[in-house]
């Protein structure tokens, strides 16, 4: 539909914690902006793929939600970590850079792998 | 751990659905309407905005939709709703809901009753340490001497066993004997378990209060070790769980010994069918069984010998490291006094005896030698049972199919997939089947209950119960989704198949389903006569077989006016004299008794299965080396045949002439004198028994008596030998006999009341008519005859159901037909043949199954059959002449019905 790359699920997981740590509690619609933002609008999320991922999450007890009142007076739900969370941030992050590391070698124009 | 914490979630998400949903539409709003107020401050008109955001954000219900199954757990709740679904629809038609859960209430309920049964005579495992390691030692071959009870073994033999095998951590043994216990002035028989020392080390069995025995306090001195451990079950149910009897003195035996403790609760030993009351020592042996020591003596067999593999070892290898052993014992044996005058080809047969071994983790029962087999058989017949009754409520649902195909074309025709429906249905099915289980599971424990009377108690606990644990709860429910799927998925199938087009269309049709629905229940109706069959011709040869043991020739007169009952003052600390005293005065205070016209006793109970037999010498008679000279022998009281009315055929009964302290003068059956004296009377002949060297006939025959039955009627009449038991030398116990003139209820206590005015301590046990002596013998032929007969029935009456159905619809869906025909100018009778054509081809189909089915499978109830082939051609014929006028009459009906159609109304039937 759109040029835009659709996220992929678990790394959507690995992308709000890691929103809620930098920005603190967040409302979905502020985590999605941020997402989009620091994609530099290459990533698009959507209600659909976004609040399953929130709920997992929170069924997880990797993030606490609360009402709250938002910027400009609008009731809101807001996110923010959990240290089960935070744990969990570091642990993937972790396995992230792993994984990229890793591929990236394979990539590189003089592989010394033979 | 995090998968735990999700599900808990979930969990909680099922409850307070409705504000989730409402707090997640308020979430989802409040994030569209901050895209929109984002898009307005970016410039758009609000209209704009609007669309921009709804299109950026995705389907807002698809959000919700995926939120929701992510909140609960979504399979839970789809059951629950096909629950709820399943338990409207069976509400709304209580009278197939009732029929089918009735059906399968009586179906799974029968299996479950007999599977209680098996499960527990052969199955269970026993409740002990490592019990797979546990196996049963005993061995084949000649044993030159006595033998008591089955894979018996010699004391010295098991002392050789558990000092020198080297395979196993423990050998112990154990040998079953009546007990006379007396507490104060009350004395009671009981069962006790004569065991070696170290048996509840070897088990793993500790103690429940007090201790249990132990090898280095409790089998090492002869006779010196008069100590009593109680069973948990006799010490709760005895002595009501009173910690206090540790250290109590009772008299076992009239022998002072002491309650050392109670074994630890839920062991009942190593019969998982009966359970002995008190375990003592086995060194105790001389004075638990008075008269009888037998601990040193290699010619006697009595005990059994049970082991633990040690760790590492298994059955084969044990087996063959025992075998050189046993050799080098018997090598050894041979020598010795008492054997060695026995010929070559004896001497060889007797050295070339086997080893052989059984693991044990179920324990040993004699109930599960005797019925294995008919449990194994009745579990079919039950089986087949509920396959039919599945079959009727199956053909039910095909039928209920139709009625319900205008449901389910809507269904389909609104977007449910035919797996849904499927599933659907099938939760229906469950439903049902587990009503129809649970309910059952309430009828088994009355089944069982009925079932239990047919077992012989030899004057044990029964430790088989009737309650259901988790096992038979777990059979019961298996059993059920079982059925469920077994009578559903079928029925749900075919449901599901229907043409939406021509369903939605047509108005008709629907009532009497499609021709495929017919067609498929007539194949099940075809099957549960070939069931049916299968189970009546079962039944009949098993009603016979008990028929024939019952109607043998016993040589007893009037088995119901002939009251037994059994003493054994041996155990009450009777010397000899005064144990044959204390007979022949219970004898003569009996016969002063009015309504008693005889009494008489004998040393072995007549048709209870017990025997001894010794083999005998013939005055001047010469036998060929392993020629049979075996002859069943008995102790009897003057007075004996007249009370059992058989009748002397010459020479004279045993009187007060005949005492002394070793037989002189014995009786014998026609059976014996016809084989050992063919052409001359035997009276004032010789006979001996050869139980040493030197036999001599030394006993003069003075009589000879009719022949009568020995164990029972299937072992059939048996050569005999009686001797007086006023020259016995052991003081047996005795079964006493006395014939009445009639009716012998209230002569039972009379009975007691007369042998206990003689001693009020002495226990007066297995009381009883003769008649019901011969029923508890054939009490596993009874069980058989009577539930396979029941079986038979119920299954009959299922096939003649299913059939009545299957008629009922072919004549509504041929109701056009008729009408036609009749207007045509068919006579009633022609087209009542024409119904009932079709019902008998259902009835001939099922028998062209069921009778090669029944042939082949004849072969493996044979060996459980008397005076009856597996293929009895009559049985057969009756069996197939009972499905044929059940079938006659289930197909009638709808015939009469077809045969008095209106032809004008018919034509108009749609």
């Amino acid at each position: 539909m759109t040029e835009k790359a659709d996220v992929w699920q678990g790394t959507l997981a690995l992308m709000v914690l890691k929103t809620l740590e930098t920005m603190g509690p967040l409302h979905g619609y502020g985590i999605a902006r941020r997402i989009e933002q620091t994609s530099g609008r290459v990533l698009s999320v959507n209600y659909g793929t976004l609040y399953p991922a929130l709920l997992k999450l929170e069924q997880e007890g990797c993030i606490s939600a609360r009402w709250g009142v938002s910027d400009n007076k609008r009731r809101a739900k807001y996110y923010s970590l959990t240290p089960a969370g935070r744990r969990q941030l570091r642990r993937e992050a972790q396995a992230w850079e792993r994984t990229t590391a890793t591929i990236a070698r394979f990539f590189l124009p003089s592989a010394e792998v033979s | 751990m995090r998968a735990v914490r999700v599900f808990l979630s979930r969990l909680r998400g099922l409850a307070g659905k409705a504000r989730k949903d409402r707090e997640l539409a308020e979430e989802l709003a409040s994030h569209l309407q901050m895209q929109i107020e984002d898009n307005l401050r970016r410039g758009m008109t609000p209209e704009q905005a609007r669309r921009e955001a709804l299109l950026k954000s995705g389907g807002l219900e698809w959000a919700k939709e995926e939120c929701r199954d992510r909140r609960g757990l979504p399979l839970l709740e789809t059951v629950l709703r096909d629950l709820r679904h399943a338990a409207r629809i069976l509400r709304r038609s209580p009278a197939f809901t009732a029929v089918a859960v009735l059906l399968l209430a009586l179906g799974i309920g029968a299996n479950t009753a007999i599977f209680t049964l098996l499960d527990q005579v052969m199955l269970r495992v026993l409740p002990v340490k490592n019990p797979q390691q546990l196996v049963m030692i005993w061995t084949t071959g000649p044993h030159l001497g006595g033998n008591q009870g089955s894979r018996a073994s010699s004391y010295p033999m098991y002392q050789d066993f558990q000092q020198r095998a080297q395979a196993f951590s423990y050998v112990f043994c154990r040998y079953y004997t009546a007990l006379s216990i007396s507490l104060g002035n009350e004395s009671e028989r009981v069962t006790g378990e004569l065991v070696s020392g170290n048996y509840f080390q070897a088990l793993g069995v500790g103690p429940a209060v007090g201790r249990v025995f132990w090898p280095e306090e409790d089998d090492r001195v002869y006779k010196g070790h008069p100590a009593v451990v109680l069973s948990h079950q006799y010490w709760v149910s005895r002595f009501g769980a009173d910690p206090g009897v540790v250290g109590r003195k009772i008299f076992v035996n009239s022998h002072p010994m002491v309650i050392v403790g109670v074994s630890a609760a839920g062991f009942s030993g190593l019969d998982p069918a009966r359970s002995p009351q008190v375990r003592v020592p086995i060194q105790m042996k001389p004075l638990m069984t008075p008269g009888s020591d037998q601990l040193g003596n290699r010619r006697n067999q009595w005990i059994q010998i049970f082991a633990r593999l040690r760790p590492g070892y298994t059955m084969g290898p044990a087996q063959a490291s025992l075998q050189p052993l046993l050799s080098e014992i018997l090598r050894a044996e041979v020598e010795e006094s008492s054997v060695r005058y026995v010929p070559k080809p004896m001497r060889d047969r007797f050295l070339a005896r086997k080893v052989r071994m059984e693991p044990a983790a179920n324990g040993y029962s004699d109930l599960r030698q005797s019925y294995s087999t008919p449990l194994a058989v009745l579990m079919a017949m039950v089986g087949l049972v509920l396959l039919i009754a599945c079959f009727n409520v199956a053909s039910l649902l095909i039928a209920r199919a139709a009625a319900r195909q205008k449901e389910v074309a809507v269904r389909l025709a609104m977007g449910a997939s035919r797996g849904q429906l499927v599933r659907q249905l099938l939760v229906e099915s469950t439903v049902v089947a587990v009503a129809g289980g649970a309910m059952g599971l309430l009828l088994s424990v009355v089944m069982i209950r009925g079932l239990l009377g047919f077992l012989p108690t030899k004057g044990m606990l029964l430790t088989l119960r009737a309650e259901p644990d988790w096992r038979i709860l777990a059979f019961n429910l298996a059993l059920a989704f079982l059925t469920a799927l077994l009578f559903g998925l079928a029925p749900a199938w075919q449901t599901t198949r229907v043409d939406l087009w021509s369903t939605l269309k047509d108005a008709a049709g629907a009532v009497a389903g499609n021709r495929s629905s017919v067609r498929m229940r007539k194949s099940l109706v075809t099957a549960q006569v070939a069931f049916s069959f299968l189970l009546l011709a079962g039944a009949g040869l098993f009603v016979k077989t008990l028929a024939n043991l019952k109607q043998t020739n016993r040589g007893f007169r009037d088995i119901h006016n002939l009251i037994t009952f059994q003493v054994d003052p041996a155990r009450n600390g009777y010397s000899l004299e005064r144990l044959k005293a204390f007979y022949q005065q219970v004898q003569e205070k009996i016969r002063s008794l009015p309504g008693v016209t005889s009494a008489g006793y004998a040393w072995i109970p007549v048709l209870s299965g017990r025997e001894a037999d010794w083999d005998v010498v013939v005055e001047g008679r010469l036998f060929k080396d392993g020629e049979n000279r075996q002859a069943f022998v008995n102790s009897l009281s003057p007075g004996y045949w007249q009370t059992m009315g058989l009748a002397l055929l010459d020479g004279r009964d045993f009187d007060g002439r005949d005492e002394g302290s070793r037989y002189r003068v014995a009786i014998v059956n026609r059976a014996f004198a016809e084989r050992f004296f063919p052409d001359q009377s035997p009276i004032g002949r010789h006979i001996g028994f050869d139980l040493g060297p030197g036999a001599l006939p030394d006993i003069e025959v003075v009589g000879i008596v009719e022949n009568s039955l020995n164990e029972g009627p299937r072992e059939g009449v048996r050569r005999q030998v009686f001797l007086p038991f006023g020259q016995s030398n052991f003081p047996y116990a005795t079964s006493f006999y006395v014939r009445t003139a009639g009716g012998s209820g209230a002569m039972h206590s009379a009975l007691r009341k007369k042998v206990q005015e003689l001693d009020p301590a002495m226990p007066v046990y297995e009381m009883k008519t003769l008649e019901k002596q011969l029923d508890e013998t054939l009490g596993t032929e009874r069980l058989t005859a009577t539930l396979s007969a029941a079986f038979g029935t119920l299954a009959t009456l299922l096939a003649a159901v299913g059939l009545y159905g299957v008629m009922a619809l072919v004549v509504v869906r041929r109701t056009r037909e008729i009408g036609l025909r009749m207007a045509l100018g068919a006579r009633q009778g022609a087209v009542l043949w024409m119904v009932m054509k079709e019902a008998l081809g259902l009835l001939g189909a099922g028998l062209a199954l069921g009778i090669p089915c029944a042939y082949w499978l004849s072969r493996y109830v044979s060996s459980q059959l008397f005076g009856v082939t597996p293929t009895d051609v009559p049985t057969a014929v009756t069996a197939s002449v009972i499905l044929a006028a059940v079938a006659a009459v289930a197909g009638l009906l709808p015939a009469r019905r077809a045969s008095t159609i209106d032809p004008m109304q018919a034509l108009r039937h749609e």
